[in-house]
């Protein structure tokens, strides 16, 4: 029975559940490190493809989601299968560039996740003249239950994380790694904050509609924006953090976590609908959307490669300035 | 249906309403051993009373002349069959406008009429406690509105009260505990109504959830609210107040029609007569709540009359049964170009309280809101052919722009007067009770309020393009007023803790205290005076006073 002592005692446990993956993860990450002048290809490649697989996470989470509610709004208008079309290439591209170790960016790829990336742009344009021409003016009741705002922004971070990832393809042969003029590592580190805030913003409206019944509900929206401070924090503050480099680390991997028991709770609240999941027909459109939480887990995955770029960049920092000699005083696992 | 015919809250067991099939463990108190406090009533009034009073510890035993229905079970996508839900004994109704009395304004079950009913979730206009010496009418109540509005928030986090962000009319209030529902089809065209007239509009607060709790889902919008909700999303009080009644060790006895309160060689109440089962029985209390709304609570406490009370309990003012007031109910309607689909949701999502606020251009005292609509076919059916006399294919061309139809209706008040009133009649029922006679007349007030809505609904109607649009002036709902509370003994028949003047250990707890009746629906400040007559119950214990 779902009474407010047993969702706050399932909170807690998840919450605590999920701290000690993150924590024996973190423990378990190994890294050698090296002594080398340039940027380790493989370690550029690597966080490329780990950018991808985040694409095309999200290109799953939207291409799932999109369908059900552009299926609930009976795809009325043509334009409605587009985010279905651009994130299901989104996808196919994510595949292949998990499935590529080339140190160079793939004209195809850049392609789909441009198109995924524009779809979603103008998608949250269709999105809000939706709203701008509902009666009564805009407020709540329209942020609330007309097209959601946000919800597209998914798709253009779905092309951007791709996007990026090609980016960093192309720069793995470099000295200094450069994606848009900034260093790699803090280019995908900030695109991440960011992305991780706005996704936060769309579960705080929807939590918030949903009154924050099941204390549940507040984790995605404390922790990811933790996530994407630490991150960004980390981006900014140069190498000479370790301390900071292994909480962000730390709290991206909760988030990552975090994204996955999204699911798991809205497929609990789904049970809690009239005739749970008996009448999924209905309630996979009426209750909690299944597919939005693992947004959360591809940017914090694309966190995580952006800190292996971050890393890399640090073990060069000796070589690159001869400025950087101290020890860490403490580090977290 | 079988609930119709045997108890179930009986055995040490009552109804799990929330779950199929399940039962809850229920105390059972002996007839012959006084419990603490009778309640006569389950709805808006007596369950939340019934559940406050438990909790602290007082031997409560809650009568109701109805069954005890599980919605999960019981309750059919059918308008006709659930009229089973409504209170359709014998009444005589008469006066210039003699009501009508079933659906919109009675209630047969253990949860009362908040059983069916629309779930509309208002606070009183603060002025209204003081409307007499503030607004020039009526009579003012011996309750501050602040010390209300503490009530209408305990109530709206009780019932967890779905509602808007941001309310438009009158003093800040908290937000509430859930957010609004979505509005639907037609509570857009009352928004456009009321952005063409320039005035503000709102969602309704409603006492259906917009998010689980506990055991009930979230409202469906399945728009058989006022059919009796058949999910459980409704926040009634048959699935709040008596089940967290019953856990707090009330013992509901569901079929049980109480006839008479006795009242012993004091004067003092001593119990209840009550038939249930098949035979009349006897309830020993040292205290006698009477929540039967504004029809049964007076024709309960007239037929109690004794040689002590030659005139009915509790009516030495000559006031009970007295200033019965309705709420005028009346509607605009008309038919829009697209789409509207009314029937979905709960029938009022959108409202605009403007007129309840607002005291300049007008030519009449107290207020109205007005809500959207949204009635099943067989209810328009109704409407058409009690309004317009339609019949057969003319019937049936009508019903096809059902779909296409918007209405706007009013929750208006009306004065008191005291020619309105409840009196015995001289037939009796299947008791063997006297029935209650209802006369009610309309004033010139009231029909000067309805006459201002219906042009102002009308002029919003036609601002958004509405066509064929037509009046519906006559139509009442919610009742109020037969033993107003007030200040002194003459002018009342209880005060403001809802205790009977002459009679000390009698209280009165439900819409039949209401001085006046304001023009929102009564079911919150009911509950919120039930709450604070809970709680001047346990202060007055306190200190020995009870």
């Amino acid at each position: 029975m779902a009474t407010p002592h047993t969702l706050r005692l399932v909170t807690l446990g998840a919450t605590a559940l999920m701290g000690a993956v993150a924590w024996t993860w973190q423990a378990r990450e190994t890294r050698a490190p090296r002594r080398r002048l340039r940027p380790d290809t493989d370690v550029l490649v690597e966080a490329a493809r780990t950018l991808n697989r985040s694409a095309g996470l999200l290109a799953l989470a939207v291409a799932a989601d999109s369908a059900l509610e552009h299926a609930r709004g009976d795809f009325h208008n043509r334009a409605m299968y587009t985010p279905l079309a651009t994130s299901l290439l989104s996808l196919l591209a994510s595949g292949h560039g998990h499935r590529d170790d080339a140190a160079a960016a793939h004209r195809l790829r850049d392609g789909c996740y441009l198109a995924a990336g524009l779809t979603g742009l103008v998608g949250s344009g269709f999105h809000l003249y939706n709203v701008s021409k509902r009666p009564g003016g805009f407020g709540w009741t329209h942020l609330f239950y007309a097209a959601p705002l946000g919800a597209p922004a998914a798709l253009v971070l779905s092309g951007l994380l791709g996007y990026y990832g090609e980016r960093v393809r192309d720069a793995a042969g470099d000295r200094v790694p450069r994606v848009f003029g900034l260093p790699a590592g803090q280019a995908v580190a900030l695109m991440c904050a960011a992305g991780l805030l706005g996704t936060t913003a769309e579960a705080g409206l929807l939590h918030f509609r949903g009154a924050f019944q099941n204390p549940a509900m507040y984790l995605p929206v404390t922790a990811p924006p933790v996530s994407a401070a630490l991150l960004a924090g980390t981006a900014l503050a140069g190498p000479h953090r370790p301390g900071l480099r292994a909480l962000s680390r730390l709290w991206l991997r909760f988030t990552t976590l975090l994204g996955l028991a999204g699911s798991a709770f809205h497929a609990y609240g789904i049970t809690r609908s009239h005739g749970g999941w008996s009448n999924w027909r209905q309630n996979l459109h009426a209750g909690p959307p299944l597919p939005a939480p693992p947004s959360f887990t591809g940017l914090a995955l694309a966190g995580l490669a952006a800190h292996a770029l971050l890393d890399e960049e640090r073990h060069l920092t000796p070589f690159h300035a001869r400025l950087w000699r101290r020890r860490p005083a403490w580090r977290l696992p | 249906m079988d609930a119709l015919e045997t108890p179930r809250g009986r055995h040490g067991r009552a109804p799990d309403v929330l779950r199929p099939g399940a039962w809850l463990p229920m105390r059972e108190y002996p007839q012959n051993e006084p419990v603490d406090f009778v309640i006569v009533g389950t709805g808006a009034g007596g369950a939340p009373l019934a559940c406050k009073l438990a909790r602290a510890g007082f031997s409560v035993v809650a009568f109701d002349a109805g069954a005890w229905w599980r919605p999960l079970e019981d309750f059919a996508s059918d308008e006709a069959h659930q009229a089973k839900l409504y209170w359709l004994d014998e009444r005589l109704c008469d006066g210039d406008n003699p009501l009508k009395l079933g659906s919109n304004n009675s209630g047969k079950a253990v949860g009362g009429s908040t059983v069916h009913f629309s779930m509309v979730s208002l606070r009183f206009r603060p002025e209204w406690f003081k409307s007499r010496s503030l607004l020039g009418y009526g009579v003012d109540w011996p309750l501050d509105w602040r010390e209300m509005w503490r009530y209408y928030r305990e109530m709206e986090q009780a019932l967890k009260i779905s509602g808007p962000v941001t309310y438009p009319w009158g003093p800040k209030r908290p937000r509430y505990p859930y957010r609004q529902h979505e509005v639907n089809g037609a509570g857009l065209a009352l928004a456009r109504a009321c952005d063409a007239l320039g005035v503000d509009w709102s969602p309704t607060p409603l006492a259906t959830l917009s998010a689980p709790r506990g055991d009930a889902p979230p409202c469906v919008y399945r728009g058989f609210c006022v059919s009796g909700c058949s999910t459980n999303a409704k926040q009634s009080a048959l699935t709040t107040w008596i089940p967290w009644a019953v856990r707090a060790g009330a013992e509901i006895r569901d079929l049980a029609m109480v006839g008479r309160v006795e009242t012993g060689g004091d004067g003092l109440a001593s119990g209840v007569h009550y038939f249930r089962e098949g035979r009349w029985q006897f309830q020993r209390a040292r205290h006698v709540v009477v929540a039967g709304y504004a029809i049964e609570t007076p024709r309960l406490l007239l037929n109690s009359a004794s040689a002590r009370h030659p005139d009915g309990l509790a009516n030495r003012s000559g006031l009970l049964g007295r200033n019965l007031m309705v709420q005028t109910n009346n509607a605009v309607w008309g038919h829009l170009e697209e789409e509207v689909r009314w029937y979905k949701g709960p029938p009022s999502l959108a409202l605009c309280e403007h007129w309840n606020y607002e005291d300049r251009g007008k030519d009449f005292f107290g207020g109205y809101c007005f809500m959207s609509q949204g009635p099943l076919p067989a209810a328009w059916v109704a409407t058409q052919t009690g309004n317009h006399g339609l019949w057969g294919q003319a019937l049936v061309d009508e019903m096809r722009h059902y779909n296409h139809q918007v209405g706007l209706k009013i929750v208006g008040e009306t004065l008191p007067q005291e020619r309105n009133r409840v009196t015995l009649a001289d037939e009796h029922d299947q008791y063997g009770l006297p029935v209650a006679r209802v006369t009610w007349s309309m004033g010139d007030n009231d029909r000067r309020l309805v006459a201002h809505a219906l042009d102002f609904m009308g002029r919003g109607l036609d601002a958004i393009g509405a066509r064929d649009i037509w009046s519906e002036a006559e139509n009442t709902c919610h009742l109020g007023g037969t033993a107003r509370m007030g200040f002194d003994a003459d002018s009342s028949v209880v005060d403001a803790d809802c205790r009977s003047w002459d009679v000390r250990n009698l209280w009165v707890c439900d819409g039949s205290v209401f001085p006046t009746v304001g023009g929102v629906n009564p079911s919150l400040t009911i509950q919120a005076i039930a709450c604070r007559t809970a709680d001047r119950i346990v202060a007055l214990a306190a200190r020995g006073d009870l």
